[in-house]
């Protein structure tokens, strides 16, 4: 058994190894894609442009509302035919395909940033009025407040919700397997199908996820540890 | 300096009186006419003061009078519907935006005069994620762009000066309020502001912090900084200002020397609610 682990020729070392590190990748700018989108429209929520508000709220009530493996599903077939539809706009006729990374780094990012909204939304509007008003009348401007004051005070609120969105996150990344993606799930089916023995290889494969969750939990919690300096908190 | 200061309020004879305003000094701030609603509830209808240089004005009033939406005018922090604001005679410019609201016309400028207006709020309002120290080099640094190590050292100045350098590297969190507020008071005197305005620097204190407090702001008003001062202490505003300014329903009842409008003042509205407020 130890032999079809190892990293011999017989073995699914190499694989699996690679597979984690394309499951860590995917997930770590799939959260970061959608970290990023959920900021956008966690400000689009709260602020007073009524179509910016609409089109968030319908993102995330999308998005969240539907199945991952559907939007994965519809990012997979329609993606491409998106992008050649957008490329003839702009005079190009050629065939395009999107790869498989790029596709599974949008769909669970557009996942994981339907998420990641709501919890920077509710984080926002938990930092302290006063300290913002404080930044304002020294004369920041407004970037160097959401830099120096309203970054910092909103991730002590969002840091524990993002945590759990990025533990979703990782998770999600098994679904885009089914677009042949080589990351852990996809090579552990494989590897399952070639030696007869799923069990084995679908136990590693959930070792391998405990491995990047729990790890990222000591991670997260030494982020909050130093976002919440200065609370009293621990 | 000792935290267990009660204040000279106590004792009925105050030792310093603000020298009377002097009319050849120049203009620090100047509001016009300024009109401020919400919705259809209009809190200041039309009120003009001004402000020269070495001056201390009190605004006082009770709670919905307008005097801290007031204050809050002279820094943008509130933006008058109609009316014009001067700091030392440089006109802010505002126009009328998107969904007929009044904006800045030039944030840029709101910006730079901001530096120029140290502001003292009664929650105080340090940043919690950063220590005393921290928190009073901020803005010198990043908007004034003053080298890291000078901030430093003004900053420890400032903080001997209100008395808590022992508490530079705390978080505001680790300070009791009186100590928390004269940090927020060094934060604003870092920027080497024209004037210094305080909207109710003490209500949100413990009775027995309040003099610490008070007894910073004396000493600011006795080295001659113009500041605009709202307060419900009578007895300080009596002592340290120049001017007092009494707000009544969004419009100045009745304004005048401490020693007129405090003790002897012609408004029958004045008067009870001195008598209210000098019995408590």
């Amino acid at each position: 058994m130890l032999d079809l682990l190892s990293f011999g020729p017989n073995g699914w070392g190499a694989q699996l190894l690679s597979g984690t590190l394309m499951t860590l990748l995917v997930a770590v700018s799939a959260f970061g894609f959608g970290v990023l989108i959920g900021s956008f429209a966690a400000a689009a929520k709260l602020g007073d442009r009524l179509l910016l508000r609409g089109l968030a709220e319908t993102y995330t009530t999308v998005v969240r509302g539907i199945p991952e493996l559907l939007v994965i599903y519809l990012l997979f077939f329609g993606g491409s035919g998106m992008v050649m539809a957008l490329a003839r706009v702009f005079g190009y006729d050629g065939y395009l395909e999107l790869n498989a990374f790029t596709i599974g780094v949008v769909a669970v990012g557009l996942i994981s940033g339907a998420y990641s909204t709501e919890v920077i939304r509710a984080a926002v509007r938990a930092v302290p009025k006063g300290q913002l008003e404080a930044a304002r009348a020294c004369g920041m401007p407004k970037m160097l407040i959401l830099r120096r004051i309203l970054v910092p005070l909103t991730l002590r609120h969002a840091l524990p919700g993002l945590g759990n969105v990025w533990q979703l996150t990782l998770k999600d990344t098994a679904l885009i397997s089914v677009t042949a993606l080589a990351e852990i799930m996809r090579i552990a089916h494989l590897a399952a199908g070639a030696s007869r023995q799923p069990f084995v290889f679908y136990t590693t494969a959930a070792l391998l996820y405990l491995l990047l969750t729990s790890a990222s939990t000591i991670l997260f919690e030494q982020a909050e540890r130093y976002a919440n300096r200065g609370t009293g908190r621990r | 300096m000792d935290d267990h200061c009660i204040s000279a309020l106590a004792d009925a004879s105050p030792v310093h009186r603000h020298p009377p305003p002097n009319p050849a000094a120049p203009l620090a701030v100047e509001l016009e006419d300024i009109h401020k609603s919400y919705g259809p509830l209009e809190v200041i209808k039309g009120v003009s003061l001004s402000a020269r240089e070495g001056d201390v004005i009190t605004l006082i009033g009770s709670s919905g009078s307008g005097k801290s939406t007031l204050l809050r005018c002279i820094n943008l922090l509130e933006i008058p519907n109609s009316g014009a604001i001067r700091i030392s005679g440089e006109t802010i410019g505002l126009k009328t935006g998107r969904l007929g609201r009044t904006e800045p016309a030039d944030h840029k400028q709101v910006e730079r005069l901001r530096t120029r207006l140290g502001m003292v709020f009664q929650s105080f309002n340090l940043w919690s994620h950063m220590t005393i120290l921290q928190n009073i080099i901020e803005a010198p640094v990043h908007v004034l762009g003053v080298p890291k190590a000078e901030a430093i050292d003004h900053a420890r100045m400032l903080l001997d000066k209100v008395g808590i350098l022992s508490k530079a590297d705390s978080y505001p969190v680790q300070l009791s309020g009186g100590q928390q507020q004269r940090a927020a008071i060094a934060r604003a005197l870092a920027m080497q502001p024209k004037v210094m305005l305080f909207d109710e620097p003490t209500s949100a204190l413990d009775p027995e912090l309040v003099g610490e407090v008070l007894r910073v702001i004396r000493q600011l008003a006795e080295e001659g900084n113009t500041m605009v001062l709202v307060t419900h202490e009578m007895a300080f505003a009596r002592e340290v200002s120049s001017e007092v300014v009494f707000l009544h329903q969004g419009r100045i009842e009745e304004q005048g020397h401490p020693d007129k409008v405090l003790t002897n003042p012609d408004s029958e509205r004045v008067r009870q609610f001195l008598s209210r407020h000098l019995s408590s």
